[in-house]
């Protein structure tokens, strides 16, 4: 496979088949945790881990499972990968392992992994659902990192990134837009962003 | 016969498989759960640790008995600490509550909780907590049910629950210190 | 009795799965442009949410806790709800072919719906008793039924609204959830 090829299926995920602004996957994580740059990193973290090691995976074992138990195996596996990055996290990481709740062990039925696995790795060789895996996570990530700096500086005036004050809004500190940081914030920001991303033509109509 | 032989073999594969693929995950499981359990039991008793000696400048050391932490400065008791259990309003408030004697709060730490960041999520910074300090348990209550702790502008329900947790579980835990001795 | 209604309250209307827990939210968005189909998911979810929980926490307490492997839960719990629910689907086709056509087609989808593996997750977490987790899941789907029908109710008339081009569909449907969370607000002095 060339480097184009790669790099195709790469940014792919990035843009055209962003997850969360234009297949409208993973919207549960998305929406929870985008409260704080910090989460949105360690929720990144997570999802790469688990994409990349389902993608490689079924990729590898495309072409002996029958069809007929193909959803149970995958989800065995994802389910698997799953529980080792909340082990892995509650050992190493606990401070993320906190903030991410419920939404890490979340990651099994996550539309996301199970849809790349069902719709590319199952069908693509290895290289390519690896940069499959990529394009998709850093799309995911850039759609999080973006709802969660509006969110984390609107509602809280400031923005702080494990521990270090980047910067404050003078007028903003006291007195923050405390619903953006509100879970009915993240229903309005993805909501203008992905109306704003259609309205420049960045990305397309459904 | 060979022929019927294979074909069972083949209806049989699809079970067969599934049955390697659970049983490769169960034994990765069991494996990274013996590398990490004592890693997070490790992790569980030092936040514990080092929040109790937060709490306690001169802690040498504590025991852990009934659910309360009896705390000693070099083999005297310097105090009490317990765990109480708000309910917030994004669930479950975990509040380390120090006791200085029987009768006064050295200090409280939220310990975790899973309330509305940027609003709930204040009950944990020092200017909502350092009001606990000092006080005598009964004057645990919220500033307009006349006691001394101003709740958080915006974040009531957090506030009122850190607040009822405190002084209901002191109550309980002051009660249960006085039939043990 | 008074805490089990407390937690009913608080999942149905404090707590809500789609606006504050945003558990449940690929149908929310998906299914919820027909009322009837709104309600038809949500009384599906509800069921399945229920059976589930019941069968977790007997596991969890007899199987999981005993042999002292907790740390399986996740693969457990979501083997169990693809079962159950092939189970519910198998059963509804042979015994009531009109119900299977009302909602059992909707059976499928429940598996990888965060709601059903996020209730059984909430009930481990908060170390609900039986009837509690029975209670919270219960509430729970009422709650989800709830906004998913009110929802679908809201997108039915937005369809002859006049909304502006790139934000027809998705982005409008945000921003409805949002103000209809923001109402919920409401409710959170209740308990």
């Amino acid at each position: 496979m060339g480097n184009g090829k790669f790099a195709k299926e790469f940014a792919k995920g990035i843009i055209l088949a962003n997850p969360v602004f234009v297949l409208a996957l993973g919207l549960c994580p998305t929406l929870a945790i985008s409260t704080s740059i910090d989460n949105a990193l360690g929720m990144t973290l997570a999802v790469l881990i688990v994409l990349l090691g389902s993608n490689i995976i079924i990729a590898l074992i495309r072409n002996f499972v029958p069809n007929i138990t193909r959803i149970p195996i995958f989800i065995v596996i994802i389910a698997t990968l799953v529980t080792v990055v909340n082990l892995i996290f509650h050992a190493y990481l606990p401070a993320t392992y906190e903030a991410l709740g419920i939404f890490l062990p979340l990651i099994v039925v996550n539309c996301i992994i199970l849809g790349r696995a069902e719709a590319f790795a199952s069908k693509n060789p290895v290289a390519s659902s690896i940069a499959d895996a990529l394009g998709i996570t850093v799309g995911f990530m850039l759609a999080l990192l973006m709802i969660s700096f509006i969110r984390q500086v609107l509602g809280t005036g400031g923005l702080s990134v494990f521990g270090h004050d980047l910067f404050t809004l003078p007028g903003l500190r006291d007195h923050p837009i405390a619903i953006f940081i509100l879970p009915y914030g993240a229903f309005l920001v993805i909501g203008l962003l992905m109306g704003l991303f259609r309205r420049t033509g960045v990305m397309k109509n459904e | 016969m060979p022929a019927k032989k294979s074909s069972t073999l083949k209806n049989a594969f699809p079970i067969i498989l599934l049955t390697i693929v659970v049983t490769v995950c169960v034994s990765i499981l069991t494996f990274v759960d013996s590398l990490t359990r004592d890693k997070i039991s490790a992790q569980e008793d030092e936040a514990v640790k080092a929040l109790l000696s937060e709490m306690f400048p001169g802690m040498s050391h504590f025991e852990y008995q009934d659910e309360i932490y009896t705390i000693y400065a070099d083999g005297d008791q310097i105090g009490y600490a317990f765990l109480a259990v708000g309910n917030g309003y994004g669930g479950d408030i975990n509040i380390l509550v120090g006791l200085e004697d029987e009768t006064t709060i050295k200090g409280i730490t939220i310990a975790s909780q899973s309330e509305t960041p940027g609003l709930g999520t204040r009950i944990a910074e020092p200017a909502f907590t350092d009001q606990f300090a000092g006080l005598a348990i009964s004057d645990v209550s919220l500033s307009r049910d006349g006691g001394q702790i101003d709740a958080i502008t915006s974040s009531t329900i957090s506030s009122s629950a850190v607040v009822e947790a405190v002084s209901q579980t002191a109550m309980e835990k002051v009660k249960q210190l006085k039939e043990n001795q | 009795m008074n805490e089990l209604f407390a937690v009913f309250l608080g999942m149905v209307l404090i707590n809500n799965f789609i606006l504050v827990r945003f558990l449940g939210l690929c149908p929310f968005f998906g299914v919820s442009k027909q009322l009837n189909s709104a309600i038809s998911m949500g009384v599906a979810v509800t069921f399945v949410m229920a059976v589930s929980s019941l069968a977790t926490w007997l596991i969890r307490h007899y199987i999981l806790i005993p042999l002292d492997i907790e740390y399986m839960n996740i693969v457990i719990f979501i083997l169990v709800i693809a079962t159950l629910v092939q189970i519910i689907e198998l059963f509804i086709k042979k015994t009531n072919l009109g119900l299977y056509f009302s909602f059992g087609i909707y059976l499928p989808l429940i598996t990888t719906n965060c709601a059903v593996l996020g209730i059984t997750l909430i009930n481990t977490n908060q170390d609900y008793s039986l009837s509690g987790s029975l209670v919270a899941a219960l509430g729970g789907g009422l709650g989800f039924t709830l906004v998913l029908a009110m929802m679908s109710g809201i997108r039915e008339k937005l369809e002859m609204a006049n909304t502006p081009k790139s934000m027809k569909g998705l982005p409008i449907a945000f921003i409805t959830a949002a103000l209809l969370g923001l109402a919920f607000v409401g409710f959170s002095g209740i308990i």
